[in-house]
């Protein structure tokens, strides 16, 4: 499979490639909600003391995986609804090392490989882990086909992996060779946007005589970064197992939690979008205050706060106060101030757009500014072909579209909606501005949900049978 | 503009749910949406969009059809203004009723139909003809499949099937020899009842007759023909801009002007066509793909992306039949001119097109991931 589709916004607001340090907080908000994990297993007290690298809470449907404090201080429980607050706090030294008697235990437990995925695990490391196919968090104590490594953050604007690796390539390298030891003869799939670079060449270098790590070219075009495509690119098929797949920020947090045992708290996020108004990185820890970050960031008076890029990210609520486990970026669209007069005859030199219809399609070194304004009326579909054109996952938006209209899921199941990546593009390009990707997460929801009833129910009924035939042996052998 | 603005801010409460005029929102919302971009946001992911809408959509197609539209003013007068204004009311009623009826709003589609429906049509019709056969082609063509989006056939190419049906004389007698004047008839105003007004034979109509007219005469547009399919030359201009634009499709503008082109060599060769006045296989071909309405129909109207197949295979297929349905008509049967009935006969074929290649790929699509 080679890639298709995907499409670049040329969008004003890119970060630059500067990684600015927070100062440190008084306070710290820590979300229990975070994209894929609900901390509902609270371990802590309310007024406990914690010190930094402390478990406060499990998400007791993935894995246990842990939300560690990042900093020492006093917790505070019912302060904040669905967060836990870290007051005083303070940058005490870091829990440094997970007690000597609880690692002989385990290593009788699960032997060697067990001991550095409860690493992995209870380090915080294993939460920058992907399920490559369904975006999930995979079992830490499962046995990946392949791990899939991606340097790429593509999507606009998200925390770039050639940022987070600035100066810190033996840390990689290190890592990569630590994920090799968590595998017994499975490859590493490394992508990068170009293999023969000079920085590709200091990891060839760096990572000489290891064999498994295999390096990938992919173009830099939204969405090629996506993991499920960089499967399928790979032809991995799901039914061969899982496959792993981490960012640059998860080899180097596996490298932290593994060489180092010490725990993985600080995250390089990126602040962009056009409402910002210097665009850049920033080192923070989870649960830093977003009233901070914006009244440092954001000069738009009304704006949209996004949590990820412009294609993907969730609208941060008000009622989030910090940063969550898995924040990669934040985004800031201005909202439209104005009705542009007969906007649909201007030239256009100034906008960018998929199609060829403005006159900016003769440059494209240009930024636009861009809002969040649906920029046209709602109509109903008029099959120009751009959804499926720009679809990376080769499959036919505007089929699927229509399958959903008429409520035919089961049609639109198989003209293989499963395949879709939820990138946003064909949403991006109707110029019917149909909403797409909405439809189809719903749609996948929908699916997925009654999958899982046809699966309990089948369960049900196997355990009636069951216990029918046990009562009826019992029947038989009570009459002889 | 401030003040249109505040003028449209004004009058809204009248549309508006329990205003006097609430019947009329959907006129009300196209003439604001008009002047002045929506205001809406977007609600969820992706949260921003691209700035191709509709409306820019189809004026693109308004834009390259403008060469069309002064060539008709330059061969054929003033009257050509007379039609469009006429076109666009009677359409646009019909349109606007549909609206109101539906409560839905008004959409752009039609004013391509409308700068279309003039170009395609003699250029001395009589308007109430021209109004006729716009609504009949809007009503039938296109409200009762339930409007823009939903169509399957080309609104203008009904309303020009229902006219040559129903009034087969008239639409042939009121053609029109373009004034061969540098000044051409920019400001005269010729119809059917005008003495200079000699009703005269198409290119194709002549060739019956063994008359061949210069090529060369066909490419710039001096004969005789539909209002806007007369000049290969601005067609070709117009039609290029729009396949940059990405607006229409290359392959359906390709394969129907090849397979045209290749069917009539081929028959022309093979003896099955004798053009004595003109000899060679390759020159009557060309002539053959400037003559009458085939490159207006193939850039202008078998690119109509409602009408057309969606996916680019059918695209092909689609304008393979187009093309060769074209020549068959043309030469076989009893009418001189066939992209009409082409096309809408490749209206016909398209969905089953499509389903062909969908059923083919969602095939292909089983075995992955």
């Amino acid at each position: 499979m080679r890639f298709r589709g995907g499409h670049n916004v040329l969008l004003k607001g890119r970060p630059d490639s500067a990684i600015k340090v927070m100062p440190e907080p008084k306070v710290l908000y820590m979300p229990l909600r975070s994209e894929r994990f609900t901390f509902s297993d609270i371990l802590v007290k309310d007024g406990q003391k914690v010190s930094g690298g402390d478990i406060l809470a499990k998400d007791p449907d993935n894995y246990e995986v842990p939300l560690l404090a990042p900093r020492a201080g006093t917790v505070r429980l019912e302060a904040v609804e669905n967060h836990i607050v870290i007051e005083d706090v303070a940058q005490l030294e870091e829990r440094a090392d997970i007690a000597e008697e609880e690692m002989l235990h385990i290593e009788k437990e699960m032997g060697a490989g067990g001991i550095k995925r409860y690493k992995l695990l209870s380090l915080g490391a294993w939460q920058f882990f992907y399920d490559a196919f369904t975006g999930q968090l995979p079992d830490p104590l499962g046995t990946p086909q392949a791990i899939v490594v991606s340097t790429l953050s593509l999507e606009p604007f998200l925390a770039r992996g050639d940022v987070q690796l600035h100066r810190r390539l033996l840390n990689f390298t290190r890592g990569l060779e630590q994920l090799q030891s968590l595998l017994e003869y499975q490859p590493i799939y490394l992508g990068m946007p170009n293999i023969r670079s000079e920085f590709a060449n200091l990891i060839r270098n760096q990572i000489r005589g290891y064999a498994w790590v295999k390096m990938l070219e992919k173009p830099l075009v939204y969405p090629y970064d996506d993991f499920a495509l960089l499967a399928r690119r790979l032809e991995l098929r799901s039914s061969n197992g899982p496959v792993w797949a981490v960012r640059t920020e998860g080899v180097l947090a596996a490298d932290r939690a593994l060489t180092e045992t010490k725990p993985c708290t600080v995250r390089i996020l990126s602040i962009g979008g056009t409402g910002v108004s210097q665009p850049t990185h920033l080192k923070a820890i989870p649960g830093y205050p977003i009233r901070r970050i914006r009244d440092q960031y954001v000069f738009e008076p009304s704006a949209r706060v996004l949590n990820g890029g412009i294609f993907t990210g969730k609208i941060l609520p008000e009622e989030t106060l910090g940063i969550d486990v898995e924040c990669r970026g934040i985004t800031v669209l201005p909202e439209p101030e104005e009705r542009e007069f007969l906007g649909f005859i201007r030239p256009g030199w100034d906008r960018d757009s998929y199609s060829s219809s403005f006159l900016s399609a003769m440059r494209n070194d240009f930024r636009e500014r861009l809002t969040t304004a649906l920029r046209g009326e709602g109509r109903p579909c008029v099959a120009c072909n751009y959804c499926e054109e720009v679809c990376p996952a080769g499959i036919m938006p505007y089929l699927i579209h229509k399958y959903l209209y008429a409520n035919l899921i089961e049609e639109a199941e198989q003209a293989r909606i499963d395949l879709c990546v939820e990138c946003g593009l064909c949403s991006y390009v109707c110029p019917s501005k149909i909403d797409l990707r909405t439809q189809f997460v719903e749609a996948k929801d929908l699916i997925a949900k009654e999958k899982e009833e046809i699966r309990q129910e089948q369960l049900r009924q196997e355990e009636a049978r069951k216990r029918e035939e046990e009562a009826r042996k019992q029947a038989e052998e009570n009459v002889e | 503009m401030k003040w249109l603005l505040n003028v449209i801010e004004k009058v809204r409460p009248n549309f508006e749910e329990g205003g006097k005029l609430k019947a009329f929102h959907p006129v009300f919302g196209a003439l604001e949406h008009f002047f002045f971009a929506p205001s809406t946001t977007t609600v969820g992911a992706p949260h921003v969009r691209d700035p191709l809408d509709l409306k820019r959509f189809m004026s693109m197609v308004i834009i390259s059809v403008v060469p069309c539209v002064l060539a008709a003013f330059y061969f054929f007068g003033l009257r050509f203004l007379a039609m469009i204004i006429v076109s666009y009311a009677a359409g646009l009623t019909v349109e606007a009723l549909f609206s109101i009826v539906r409560k839905e709003d008004i959409n752009e589609g039609f004013f391509v139909t409308g700068i279309l429906w003039p170009l395609i049509l003699p250029p001395t019709l009589p308007l109430w003809m021209v109004g006729l056969g716009v609504a009949f082609g809007v009503l039938i063509g296109k409200e009762l499949f339930g409007g823009t989006g939903r169509n399957v056939f080309n609104p203008a190419l009904v309303g020009r099937c229902f006219l040559a049906l129903a009034y087969p004389k008239q639409m042939a007698a009121s053609f029109l020899e373009p004034s061969h004047d540098v000044a051409g008839r920019l400001l005269s105003w010729v119809d059917g009842s005008t003495a200079d007004a000699v009703s005269s034979a198409t290119p194709l109509v002549l060739a019956g007759r063994d008359e061949m007219v210069a090529t060369s005469h066909m490419f710039l547009g001096s004969v005789s023909g539909s209002a806007g399919e007369t000049s290969a030359l601005l067609i070709i201009l117009g039609g290029g801009f729009l396949l940059l634009t990405r607006v229409a499709n290359w392959r359906t503008v390709l394969a129907t002007l090849a397979s045209f082109f290749a069917l009539t060599a081929v028959l022309i060769a093979c003896d099955r066509l004798v053009y004595e006045s003109m000899p060679g296989v390759f020159g009557p071909a060309l002539w053959h793909v400037f003559a009458g309405g085939l490159l207006f129909g193939a850039f202008y109207m078998a690119t109509d992306p409602v009408t057309g197949p969606t996916t680019n295979t059918a695209k092909w297929m689609y304008g393979i039949i187009i093309g060769s349905a074209t020549v068959l008509i043309r030469n076989f049967t009893g009418y001189t001119e066939g992209v009409t009935f082409a096309i809408l006969l490749g209206n016909i074929m398209a969905p089953i097109l499509d389903e062909i290649v969908v059923s083919i790929r969602i095939r292909r699509l089983r075995s992955e991931g």
